[in-house]
């Protein structure tokens, strides 16, 4: 399942990023090789012998937004500068400059932290006012295939991604897996088991008598309703580890493995999630019971769909501890 | 409400402290040799990091591509006028689709709600409910069975699924039924 849902995801970001980036292209979303008229000010003067000058840029935003056929305004004067070189004049927009669309995307795919394009020629009229002013255009950088380049980089950020939050769980594994070696050698972990067994049993009736792993599993649940993110992970890693001590194929998981995974994506929360928290504030009040409520039947849910499935033929037969006359089957039927 | 939630915030708040300390303490009464145990154990959080690594790096490569590519918008733009007519609002389908996929992701579509309809509004109370009420399905897996190596991970995803699509469907419903129709 795993298999094609991934292979999934992979081969749908392919399609769309295409499909998006035929539909810009023939939009003419980003006007690859036209020319968007502005009007250059030299505040400190025209200096046709210097290589970079600055200068304002003013964009009219009607023709703006007939250019680019949107809805957006660009702000009355950006600051920038021309650079004049052999190849031709250059001009760049401020770094920090605030863009309307869809100049940001063109500038994030020009490759540099500023906007920059080709400048067509600067005819200056010196204006009785004082600075001198040029009516010219500038063509920005071709944007071509940008979802493409985008899957692409997202690819390489998340494998990033992955790693650091990897690497950001040593800690805390440690910490508490070395606590939970503290307790297992004190007889803690089996005494729980002892209590906690008749809860569980209905729902793990694979773990033998006072197995660990039933301790394990109610620390982690307890520690999922409590909304403590830091210490379920660490204690779920270690009721997975116990539940694999039981497992004859060390590859495939168990209908213990499965229902303890499903309890906790369906985990009620008794404390609502501190990201949440952060992003909505004091709101969050009001959604407790809606939150309790609403994970509660969902537990139901993931403990009835899991209690289903694992009757399911498919996976009955995938089942690492099915009867020796039913196990031969693996490969695709295990995915 | 009130009391139970400060109950419950105050015992969240000592629980961890009262493991972390209470453990050792417990272990030292029960005449363990608390500190070479614990560095034992302790050991093992590097390699079980470690472990998770290859499982992490091809749940959140592919996901990170299928946000980065546009695919959201476009089922957006397809399930809208279904949804509408079951009475899901729309509005909550980037929601629906990101959160078993990324915490983080999802995180910010609720910021981002919050900026265009305000804290008060019905949709991001849906939106709430539905991150405090469902889990990031796929990380989870990827970790959990990461740690023991386990590749072939059977009925997982769909029960994982299952119960994700349900809570969703019932944090919009219950929201509604309790603060008002959108």
């Amino acid at each position: 399942m795993l298999n094609y849902i991934w292979a999934g995801l992979i081969i749908a970001a392919l399609a769309f990023a295409i499909v998006s980036d035929l539909r810009d292209a023939g939009n003419d979303r980003f006007r690859n090789d036209a020319s968007l008229p502005i009007v250059l000010e030299y505040p400190e003067g025209y200096q046709d012998e210097a290589r970079r000058v600055p200068v304002h840029i003013r964009i009219d935003a009607e023709t703006y937004r007939s250019f680019y056929s949107v809805a957006t305004t660009p702000d009355s004067v950006y600051a920038g500068h021309v650079v004049r070189t052999q190849a031709g004049t250059r001009l760049f927009f401020a770094g920090d400059a605030s863009l309307p669309e869809p100049l940001p995307r063109i500038r994030e795919f020009s490759g540099g932290d500023a906007l920059q394009g080709t400048l067509d020629q600067e005819n200056v009229s010196s204006t009785p006012a004082g600075a001198p002013v040029t009516a010219t255009a500038v063509r920005f950088e071709p944007v071509r295939f940008p979802h493409l380049q985008d899957i692409a980089g997202a690819a390489f950020d998340f494998a990033n991604t992955a790693v650091q939050i990897a690497i950001g769980l040593i800690g805390v594994l440690a910490l508490f897996l070395g606590l939970l070696k503290i307790a297992e050698a004190g007889g803690l972990i089996r005494q729980m088991s002892r209590i906690v067994e008749p809860l569980l049993r209905p729902l793990f009736p694979g773990i033998p008598e006072g197995h660990p792993a039933f301790a394990m599993i109610v620390l982690n649940l307890s520690a999922n309703v409590l909304g403590l993110g830091n210490a379920a992970t660490p204690l779920g890693i270690k009721a997975m580890e116990e539940l694999q001590t039981l497992n004859p194929v060390k590859d495939t998981a168990t209908n213990p493995m499965v229902m303890l995974l499903a309890m906790n994506t369906a985990s009620v929360q008794l404390v609502p999630p501190a990201l949440l928290v952060a992003v909505i504030g004091l709101q969050v009040n009001e959604l407790i019971f809606p939150i309790i409520a609403v994970t509660g039947a969902s537990l139901i849910v993931a403990i009835g769909t899991t209690w289903f499935l694992e009757r399911v033929p498919l996976w009955k037969r995938s089942d690492p501890n099915a009867d020796p006359g039913d196990s031969t089957e693996t490969g695709e039927a295990t995915q | 409400m009130s009391w139970f939630r400060i109950f419950i915030d105050y015992f969240a708040i000592f629980v961890l402290p009262l493991m972390i300390v209470g453990l050792p303490l417990y272990g030292l009464i029960r005449g363990v040799k608390v500190y070479e145990e614990f560095v034992e154990g302790a050991k093992e959080g590097f390699r079980v990091a470690v472990m998770i690594i290859p499982y992490l790096v091809a749940i959140l490569f592919a996901i990170g591509m299928f946000r980065a590519s546009g695919a959201m918008d476009f089922l957006v733009e397809t399930l809208e006028p279904v949804l509408g007519a079951l009475g899901f609002p729309p509005e909550m389908l980037p929601m629906a689709i990101i959160r078993p996929l990324t915490g983080s992701g999802s995180a910010a579509v609720v910021a981002e709600m919050v900026a265009v309809f305000g804290e008060d509004s019905i949709l991001v109370k849906m939106a709430g409910v539905m991150f405090g009420s469902t889990e990031t399905t796929f990380y989870i897996i990827a970790v959990y069975f990461g740690a023991v190596n386990v590749k072939k991970t059977r009925h997982a995803v769909p029960a994982g699924l299952t119960a994700d699509i349900f809570a969703m469907i019932f944090a919009v419903y219950l929201v509604q039924w309790l603060f008002g129709s959108a």
